[in-house]
Formats: C-alpha cells, structure tokens, sequence
C-alpha cells in the first residue's frame, strides 16, 4: 500500500507576541511538526509494515518550511520518502488552497492508496484541510479516526465520535485524519536521526503542478485583541495550604464567585 | 452568486439551531440539504424555507454524501454556506469549498452582509486574536457548533427528496459510548484539573472539591486523550468544550492557549499550580502557587467549615 502523510510544519501560537491591536508576531514561535501529525507518521508506518508498502511524507508551504532541520525532523519519524511543495505564494496560505495544492502533490506521486493526516494542526487548528482535500480528489474523507487496518481491496476503519466508536468498511483511496491519541508515536533515536539524511526528498515546483485558481480571496479588515485572555491575579502562597485555602475562599466570597 | 440565499449542510444532526440561527442572520432564504436520516430533514421543515434531503443513508457514513452535497451547492452557488464543526460537517463542508474552491472559515462569532461580499468576525491562530475578514469574489463558507435542537415556526417545508449515489463506504459496528455527555455548559462552577494530577485514582480529590462546590469536573485534553481518567465530553479547550462558567478552577493545569481558550468566558479564573512561572498565572483572577496534593484537600476542607 502506498500511503501519503499530509503533515504540518508550523509553529506554535502559544509563544506568540499579541500586540494589542490584535496584531499577532510568530518571530518568537519556533516551527515544529505539528504536535499531533507524529500519531498520523506512526499508523501510516504500521500498516506500511503490515501491507508491505512505502510512506512518503508530504507538506506544503511557504519557503521556510524546507530547511535542513525541518526534513530531518519529518524523516527521522519512519518516513520513507519526502516530498516538498515550498513556495512564497503559499505562505499564509488558507486552507482550501493548501488543500487544493496538497491534492496537486499526491496525484504528482500517483498511485497513492490512502492519505493519512493529523486531527488538527497547532496554529490553525481547524482538522479541516484533510477532509478538503478529499473534496479535492473525490475520495472519501473521513476525521476521528481512533484505529485502521487493511483488510481485502480496503481499509477497516475505527472512529471516536460522539455517539460511539463506530467502524467502517472504506474502500481505497481515502483520506483520513486520526484522532490525538489514536497511537503513541515512537520517539526518533539517534539510528533514526542519522538515517533521515540518506533518505529521498523530493521538491515540487508549485509552477509545474496541476493548481486550479482559487475561487475567493480573504482581506482582513481588521484585528482585535480578544478580551478575557489577560487576567491579573492576586497570587497567595500555598506553602501553608490551610491559610491559603482561607485566604482564597474569602476572597472569592468577596467576589461574589461561591 | 445567489445573494439572498443562505444554505446550510447538515451532517445527520437535528441539533442543527446553531447553523439556523447564522443563515437567518445574513439570508433572505434559508435552504437546508441535508445528508442524514428522514427525522433530521423532517425536524428542519419547520425552521427554514426549504429541505433537500438527499435520502435514507442506510448503512453510508455521512462523509460519504461530500460529492454528492458539493454538486448540489455548487450549482446554487449561494452567497453563504454554513456547516457544523463535527467530524461529519466538516466533511460536508471540505467536499463543498474543494467545489467552489473558497476557503473554510471557523471560530466564526459574526457574519455580515454586504452585497455579494460576506464580513465574518472570527478568532484565529487558536484564539490569540480576532479577525473581521471579507470574503471577496465567492461563497462565504463557515464552520460553526451546531447549537442545540432546532426550533421552528410551524410552517412546514416540503422535504424535496434527491436521488444521489454516496461514495461505497460501509458502517459495519456502532458501540454507543458508555457515558453520558456531561452539561458543563450549563454548570455555574467548573473544577479543571490537568497533567498536575498523578494517578487515576487522585481523580477523588478533585471531584470532592467539586461536589463542596456544587460544581462540575473537568479536564484538559491529556487527561481524557491519551490517558482516559476523565470522559472527553469533560475536556475543555480549543478542540473541546467552551465553557462561560461563573468560576472556574484550573487544578494542575500549565495554561496553554488550546486550553484557555476554552474558559475565557469565566467570570472568576483560579488557579493552583506548583509552578510559579507557570502561565495560568498571567490569565488567572485568583492563584496559588502550591502543590495541588495539599491545596485541593485544604480548599474542600475551608469550604466544607464555611470558614
Ligand atoms: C491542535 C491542538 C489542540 C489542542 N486542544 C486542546 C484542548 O482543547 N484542550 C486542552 O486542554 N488542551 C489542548 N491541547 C493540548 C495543549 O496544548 C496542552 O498540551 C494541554 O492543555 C496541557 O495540559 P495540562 O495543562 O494538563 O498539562 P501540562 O502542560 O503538562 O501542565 C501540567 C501542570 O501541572 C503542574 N503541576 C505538576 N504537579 C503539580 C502539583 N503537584 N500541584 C500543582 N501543580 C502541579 C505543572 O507545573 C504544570 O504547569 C491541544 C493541542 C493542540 C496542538
Ligand atoms: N500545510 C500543510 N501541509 C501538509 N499537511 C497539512 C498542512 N496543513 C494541514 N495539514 C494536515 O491537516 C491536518 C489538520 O490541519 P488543520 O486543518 O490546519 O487543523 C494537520 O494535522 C496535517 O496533517
């Protein structure tokens, strides 16, 4: 089976500068492969080994996504192969677009059986792209995605939704999007590490894929800082657990909080 | 692009008032196509001015109806579309933008019309900041919680049957989920308790300072994901439930945004935690810096004297 990971090189929006306006300085935000696609790296690398198939990495972006580090990062994570679509007209890209571009990539790799995604990236956190880019190929989507397995000419697919654990009989090719937990991804040793450099990466040229225009364009007309985010609190020692706990208790009274 | 209309894809779920109620806000019109079962449609007749229903899914999960809703809206090509952000929406909705090739807004609070152009008031980057965004030279497409059951106005819609093929894909098994949802939502207090927690077993020291309280208990997402002590309809964040309680209580719990965001509605934010740089400290009302093992006990004590 041949199976692509769609996954993220982003950074994280907790170490962001918000300056009052709204305006948001991600300087600061180291990118890292967002924190929840490793789950989708470790289910792709298990049914590889089961079916006997090959796992290529996949991730789109702007031009800083493609560094040394960054490949190393994705490759050490039993990854067979890497392919890359860097391009300064896709920094900030929105979804629908990474998406579109993303669909571009795997029809480039061709004969690919299964996509497999993260639940929800750390900076947009939406868990949409992978179901738009199963709008995209025609395949059929599916998030929350707990377990899969092959089974003949398909996938068995465990889900975590609301109601239940529900399984599903999926034929190929899909999209799925696992859920947080659904595995524990392995941690890369120093044999993983030092492997990544020998393996393929492959850059794509975003001028040479197949990229239909985009059909709206987003302006921002304004920013806001959200209010409720910053709090001043009356800090008290809780070296003497008892004498705190009075001291709060009273003070939430006070605030009319109990 | 159709202005006065707007539609909403509706993914087998009668709590659909949340998508209902943003139509309304900028439609003349309110379509509704629904991918789901006979009650879903028939529970909408009353609320919007017409149904497509697009027939008995049977064994098909509703992600299987993507193609199928995106021809549909696509051919409409209205000035507005509005799904829900579960899982099945979602799909809904991906299938529906990949078709007009326009993006999927979330964290939406607002949406405004303005001729063809769509202004939509929406958080991003988890919550850090708000944005209004004019969506400019195509349908508006937005992800919202679907709110609670709808409520309608008497008069019926005809529901209009579609015959379309869903993509093969077959639900074999549904095991229900053991537990009920919990309404943290509705609860005045809310106790939080994180990763500060050490075994399952300590779960007791914070469900008795929530019943001193009155309250409910809840979790950040490592406590329900990865290890389950605590149901996920318990956790709170960006990828679970928001909740505007008048006080809520962060156990052992560091203060990431995803998380944070989650309570920013509180009235009154405490936090205990044993790390004074922890950053719950900068977003709280009320902290103390202490080992939650020897606060916890004390507050339940100190509330259960009436001290
Ligand atoms: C896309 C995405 C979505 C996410 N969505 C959510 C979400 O919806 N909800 C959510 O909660 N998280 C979410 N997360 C995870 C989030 O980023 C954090 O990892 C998580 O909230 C941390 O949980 P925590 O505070 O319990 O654990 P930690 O960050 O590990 O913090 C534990 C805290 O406990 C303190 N502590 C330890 N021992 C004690 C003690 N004895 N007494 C007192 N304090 C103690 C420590 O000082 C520390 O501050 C999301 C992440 C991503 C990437
Ligand atoms: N730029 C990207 N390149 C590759 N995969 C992506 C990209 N953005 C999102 N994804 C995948 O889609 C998942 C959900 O992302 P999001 O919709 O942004 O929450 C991520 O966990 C990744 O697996």
């Amino acid at each position: 089976m041949k199976i692509v990971v769609a996954y993220k090189w982003a950074p994280n929006p907790q170490d962001a500068v918000v300056a009052t306006t709204g305006e948001v300085d991600l300087s600061r935000a180291k990118p890292a492969v967002s924190e929840y696609d490793p789950v989708a790296f470790e289910l792709a690398r298990r049914l590889a080994d089961a079916t006997g198939g090959e796992v290529v990495g996949l991730t789109v972006g702007g031009p800083s996504i493609d560094t040394p580090l960054s490949r190393k990062a994705a490759l050490s994570r039993g990854l067979d192969r890497l392919v890359v679509v860097a391009d300064a007209e896709l920094e900030d890209a929105d979804g629908t677009r990474i998406a579109t571009v993303l669909a571009a990539a795997v029809r480039a790799i061709g004969d690919v059986d299964l996509v497999l995604a993260g639940d929800s990236s750390i900076d947009v956190a939406q868990g949409q792209v992978p179901l738009t880019l199963a709008g995209v190929l025609g395949w059929l989507g599916l998030a929350a995605v707990s377990a899969v397995t092959a089974a003949d000419g398909g996938l068995v697919v465990e889900r975590s939704l609301p109601g239940g654990t529900t399984v599903v009989a999926v034929p190929t090719p899909a999209v799925l999007a696992a859920t947080a937990d659904a595995v524990v991804p392995r941690v890369a040793g120093m044999k993983d590490i030092l492997g990544a450099a020998k393996k393929p990466v492959e850059v794509l040229d975003l001028a040479a894929l197949d990229v239909p225009a985009p059909g709206a364009t987003l302006a921002t007309l304004a920013t806001a800082k959200p209010a409720g985010g910053e709090r001043t609190a009356t800090i008290f020692d809780g070296s003497s657990p008892a004498g705190a706990a009075a001291q709060l208790v009273g003070a939430l009274r006070q605030a009319g909080a109990l | 692009m159709n202005s006065a209309q707007s539609w909403i894809v509706v993914a087998d779920d009668t709590a659909a008032s949340g998508l209902v109620d943003l139509a309304r806000s900028v439609g003349d019109e309110v379509v509704a196509v629904v991918a789901g079962r006979r009650e879903v449609a028939s529970s909408l007749a009353s609320a919007v001015d017409r149904v497509l229903w697009l027939g008995e899914p049977d064994q098909a999960p509703v992600e299987a109806y993507g193609p199928a809703v995106a021809a549909v809206v696509a051919q409409a090509t209205p000035r507005t579309v509005i799904g829900a952000t579960s899982p099945g929406g979602r799909a809904l909705l991906g299938a529906v933008a990949a078709a007009l090739r326009v993006p999927v807004l979330a964290g939406v609070s607002a949406l405004e019309a303005d001729g063809d152009q769509v202004v939509v008031t929406r958080s991003v980057l988890g919550g850090i900041a708000e944005h209004r965004t004019a969506v400019q030279g195509g349908t508006t497409v937005v992800a919202v919680d679907p709110g609670g059951a709808v409520a309608g106005d008497g008069d019926l819609a005809p529901l209009e049957e579609l015959a379309v093929t869903p993509l093969a894909a077959t639900v074999t098994e549904v095991r229900p989920a053991a537990v009920a949802g919990a309404d943290l939502g509705g609860a005045r207090t809310v106790v939080g308790v994180g990763r500060g927690l050490k075994a399952r077993e300590d779960v007791a020291l914070v469900s008795d300072l929530a019943a001193a309280l009155g309250g409910e208990l809840a979790c950040s997402r490592p406590l329900a994901e990865g290890v389950d002590w605590l149901p996920k309809e318990r956790y709170i964040g960006i990828s679970g439930q928001h909740i505007a309680p008048d006080l809520y209580l962060a156990l052992g719990i560091s203060g990431q945004l995803q998380h944070m965001v989650g309570v920013r509605g509180a009235k009154v934010i405490v936090a205990v935690n044993s790390d004074k740089n922890a950053p719950v400290f900068s977003q709280c009302d009320f902290g103390v810096v202490g080992d939650m093992y020897e606060v916890v006990p004390a507050l339940t004590a100190a509330l259960g004297t009436g001290s």
